[in-house]
């Protein structure tokens, strides 16, 4: 039995090729060798674009004015554009789920995609990084594109670093025990999606949309974008050098291989011409040709490379002639050192954010988070800072912290107010969201859970200050359906019989806390009119602010249900307000009939 | 000076200021719904049986209002504590939220109840309640009838409510009840000049506008001739509407209430921009031409150009904008201005309101920026 893939070199070499043949070579040597492989990997990465580009690009939804009750279309729009889960990529990251399910202690959705995942690997090892990962397949367009032309930075030989990924799969294990989730930072997916995020949705945005419409660029996002550059510029030292040696989810597909039921044998026919190790991604070749089991990704070029047809990938029971995994050459081992460090630096990472979490007090900076988040230190947890909210938010409501919060709030979605408000027809951060940091609350849900409270800055506020009428929060509040600010008349003149003077005073917001979600939508308005358009004033006049008692955080349970149970005690005080007062409310009471 | 016979007896006796719904539409036109004329015996049926019953939404709104207000709703003290005086509580709560109007008629009918040995009271609760379901619930039988009880045994309709008690007949299908008041009113000596605004409304122009030089000569120019422009403009007299409109500008009046001059002034400013703009925009007569012009859309100034030639609009483009979610409005709008050669009653784009207004507005008044 065998499971080759790959095709075979031609029976003779001196005969023509044929068409198809010829086609492949065009394409390259390594289309040639194994094209099933490189087509997988084409069809895989157009799909992961197609998600990330396509289906979280909310700006195609238009509300329906035929629409009965509330809008709903940004989230109508992405369920008709969702037909795979736009997540779907990093629901297959079987780090992203692992670290997130051990640091929550909690089963974390996407876990059982990472255990079909696994499965499929024991027929295809690793095939995961060989096939499917839209990273991967990046990195060798980088490498094709420039890795090839720039040489000057080339390394030979290896060190310490050849096992980097272990240490780093270990670092992240080891934190996510201590309940800090670090795999977002290395892991494969959240690496691309935040690269994407930063560096290319802008284009975007701005390309398409228009350029003030791209939010200003932060340290977070400088950060992210040098990182996944780097990622990308590690080819010059050696092709595929992030997945050879850094990708701890790479890592988890190698410790996985030793499951594996198949893999690449070398058959006696090989004449030793070593081009199997020379066009070998993966560096899965040693120097005898025989296979290092946890680093082949199961593409299978070598085979259609191998001029003497030597190679073939079989079962791991097959016992017929061959060296398909004997250790013959000295290795660099893996370091107890190495596992050393990774656990030092998971224990320094994870004592660190607990000073930020620990620091929960009054003076710590509070973020309003996404409609649907689970409470803080349970968010900080699962969140792996993919970014995927941040794309598929209309209008970058959604932004990247900084260090705001210290480096374990980095990247890790706020509401920016300021900037933009949460729109009620739209609750697509939850759908989106790979790990449940954000809920995947339907849009009824959403309306009702308070991220926060809108406070009004009496200081500064135009009819509060007594300097102009100004009613754009009011109006904004009611347009999103909210109703939950109105007004009260202030700076009324009063006459010398105590009458109050018509056309004087002002018409200043008041919110009311029980109906206000904190959406940011009068912060939004306030901001762009009162302070950029028109420099009224300096700083926005209504703030939407986050803290206990001003947002619903449930890890969960439904939030109709919170506010159904809060409707229902007032609505008990109020009757028996009514008992203890008496009061009779007859329209026409019976002395005036 | 206003009359002695106007002069209010209680709070909320002045108009409450009532906030703005939404954007101001200035481009679109309602049709009037079908006027229903009814003979005064219906009138004075209606009014008795409507006045009577309780409105549908009484059961469904409950009786709130803060714990610290005053219900005997005694005189104000010298401090302004909305939450204790009734009429405080009125003016600064209830009459600016339309979500609590209906709570401040509750509240009202409790306080008959529990002022009802104070006829006094009751007097000044009625004309309040009576104010209510008229100025802001737009409900006139009720009205009506709440006013009838204020007045109940005089011949005539007394103090500032008879003016608006005409309004009710009138509103609720009988002219001649609402002229026989306003006749036995006389001239108008009304703050915002209502007599005339009323006889406006009910389509007499030569009466009102009679009313309003007679307020002029009094020495109320300011309010008067504001007052006669908004009685031609609502005719469709534009060019008589921008005289009087001009002559608020331009007159001194030597017997008006200072406060409110610099109000009356920015209304007129305001009229005759909009008459200039929309009212008498008549496309024959913008030259060929490119035009541009600015308005303030959702996000900040928005810019469009507009070309003209031969008397059509051949191009809406907006060249410059800071709107985010804009929807289909920035296509949209412009080509139904195109298509529809007008900037009137083009359909806003939904979700984006403010935007869509915002080009109209700007095109109408690049295209007025034309006009020869």
């Amino acid at each position: 039995m065998h499971l080759n893939a790959f095709l075979p070199p031609a029976r003779d070499a001196r005969k023509k090729r044929s068409l198809p043949r010829r086609l492949l070579k065009m394409l390259g040597p390594t289309w040639h060798a194994s094209p099933l492989r490189r087509a997988v990997q084409a069809v895989a990465f157009v799909l992961f674009m197609v998600l990330f580009f396509w289906v979280l690009w909310p700006y195609g939804a238009r509300p329906n004015p035929e629409q009965v009750g509330p809008a709903s279309h940004y989230a109508d729009e992405l369920a008709a554009r969702e037909w795979i889960e736009a997540e779907a990529f990093l629901a297959l990251d079987p780090l992203v789920s692992i670290s997130t399910a051990i640091a929550a202690r909690a089963w974390v959705w996407s876990l059982g995609w990472a255990a079909a995942l696994l499965a499929v690997s024991i027929v295809f090892p690793r095939g995961f990084c060989g096939y499917l990962c839209p990273l991967g397949t990046l990195i060798d367009l980088v490498d094709w594109s420039l890795g090839k032309r720039v040489k000057r930075w080339r390394i030979t030989g290896g060190g310490w670093w050849v096992h980097l990924r272990y240490y780093l799969l270990a670092t992240v294990l080891v934190a996510s025990a201590c309940g800090v989730v670090l795999s977002g930072f290395v892991a494969a997916i959240p690496v691309l999606t935040r690269g994407l995020v930063f560096l290319i949705a802008p284009l975007q945005v701005g390309g398409f949309r228009g350029w003030h419409q791209v939010p200003p660029l932060g340290m977070g996002h400088y950060i992210s974008i040098a990182m996944f550059l780097a990622v990308l510029g590690l080819g010059l030292l050696r092709p595929r050098f992030w997945c050879r040696y850094v990708c701890p989810t790479g890592a988890v597909f190698s410790l996985a291989n030793g499951l594996r039921a198949t893999h690449r044998k070398v058959e006696g026919a090989c004449i030793e011409c070593g081009r199997c190790a020379e066009i070998c991604p993966f560096d899965a070749v040693r120097a005898d040709f025989t296979t290092r089991p946890a680093a082949c990704a199961f593409c299978q070029t070598c085979g259609g490379a191998c001029p003497a047809g030597a190679i073939r990938f079989v079962g791991r029971w097959n016992r017929a002639e061959g060296n398909s995994a004997t250790l013959a050459v000295a290795e660099i081992p893996l370091a107890r050192r190495g596992f050393l460090a990774a656990s030092l630096g998971a224990v320094a990472a994870v004592s660190g954010s607990n000073l930020v979490l620990g620091a929960g007090s009054s003076e710590a900076f509070v973020p309003v988070r996404p409609p649907g988040s689970v409470p803080e230190p349970e968010f900080l947890r699962l969140c792996v800072r993919c970014g995927e909210c941040f794309k598929a938010c209309p209008n970058n409501v959604l932004q990247p912290m900084g260090f705001e919060q210290g480096w374990e709030g980095l990247w890790t979605p706020y509401v920016a107010a300021s900037w933009s408000g949460c729109e009620a027809s739209c609750a697509n951060c939850g759908q989106v969201c790979p790990t449940g940091a954000i809920r995947a609350i339907p849009l009824d849900e959403k309306r009702v859970a308070r991220i926060g409270l809108a406070v009004v800055d009496k200081r500064t506020c135009l009819p509060y200050a007594g300097r102009e009428a100004c009613q754009l929060c009011v109006d904004e509040c009611a347009r999103a359906g909210y109703h939950a600010v109105e007004f009260e008349m202030v700076g009324v003149q009063v006459d010398k019989n105590g009458q109050p003077v018509e056309n004087t005073g002002f018409l200043a917001p008041v919110v009311l806390a029980d109906r206000c979600v904190g959406c940011g939508l009068c912060q939004t308005r306030c901001d762009e009119i009162n302070v950029r358009a028109k420099g009224l004033l300096d700083e926005v006049a209504v703030r939407i602010v986050a803290g206990a008692g001003k947002e619903d955080r449930l890890a969960e349970g439904s939030y109709l249900e919170l506010r159904q149970a809060e409707r229902k005690k007032k609505e008990e005080e109020q009757r028996k307000l009514k008992k203890q007062s008496g009061a009779e409310d007859s329209y026409l009471p019976d002395f005036l009939k | 000076m206003v009359a002695p016979a106007l002069i209010s007896h209680g709070w909320a006796a002045s108009a409450p200021a009532k906030p703005k719904t939404g954007a101001k539409r200035a481009a679109s036109t309602t049709a009037q719904p079908k006027r229903v004329l009814r003979t005064r015996a219906e009138v004075d049926a209606l009014i008795n049986k409507v006045g009577r019953t309780a409105p549908d939404w009484w059961n469904s709104v409950p009786l709130e209002y803060p714990k610290t207000l005053d219900l005997s709703w005694s005189k104000a003290d010298k401090e302004w504590n909305n939450q204790k005086n009734v009429g405080q509580y009125l003016w600064d709560i209830i009459n600016p939220n339309p979500g609590r109007w209906k709570q401040g008629a509750k509240l009202l009918h409790h306080l008959l109840v529990v002022n009802k040995d104070d006829p006094q009271k009751v007097l000044q609760i009625m004309d309040a309640l009576a104010r209510l379901y008229y100025g802001l619930l737009e409900d006139y039988p009720r009205a009506a009838f709440w006013w009838r009880k204020v007045n109940a045994g005089r011949k005539m309709p007394y103090g500032s409510n008879a003016i608006q008690l005409a309004e009710c007949y009138w509103k609720l299908g009988n002219k001649a009840m609402a002229v026989e008041i306003l006749n036995w009113i006389g001239p108008d000596y009304t703050r915002n000049g209502n007599v005339i605004k009323l006889w406006s409304d009910m389509g007499d122009v030569q009466k009102a506008l009679a009313l309003a030089e007679a307020r002029a000569r009094e020495g109320m120019t300011d309010s008067a001739y504001l007052a006669a422009g908004d009685v031609c403009r609502l005719a469709g007299r534009y060019p008589q509407a921008l005289a009087y409109y001009q002559k608020v500008l331009s007159e001194e009046p030597s017997n008006a209430l200072k406060g409110d001059i610099p109000r009356n002034r920015d209304r007129a400013r305001a009229s005759i921009e909009a008459i200039r703009v929309f009212d008498t925009l008549d496309l024959a007569r913008v030259a060929d031409g490119t035009y541009k012009s600015n308005s303030l859309g959702y996000a900040g100034q928005l810019y469009v150009s507009v070309t003209v030639k031969s008397g059509r609009i051949e191009s809406v483009e907006v060249t410059q904008h800071q709107e985010k979610q804009f929807y289909s409005s920035l296509t949209d709008t412009p080509s139904q201005i195109i298509a529809k050669q007008s900037v009137k009653g083009i359909d806003v784009t939904s979700g984006a309101t403010i935007t869509s207004e915002a080009i109209i507005n700007a095109t109408a008044k690049a295209l007025a920026g034309g006009m020869k």
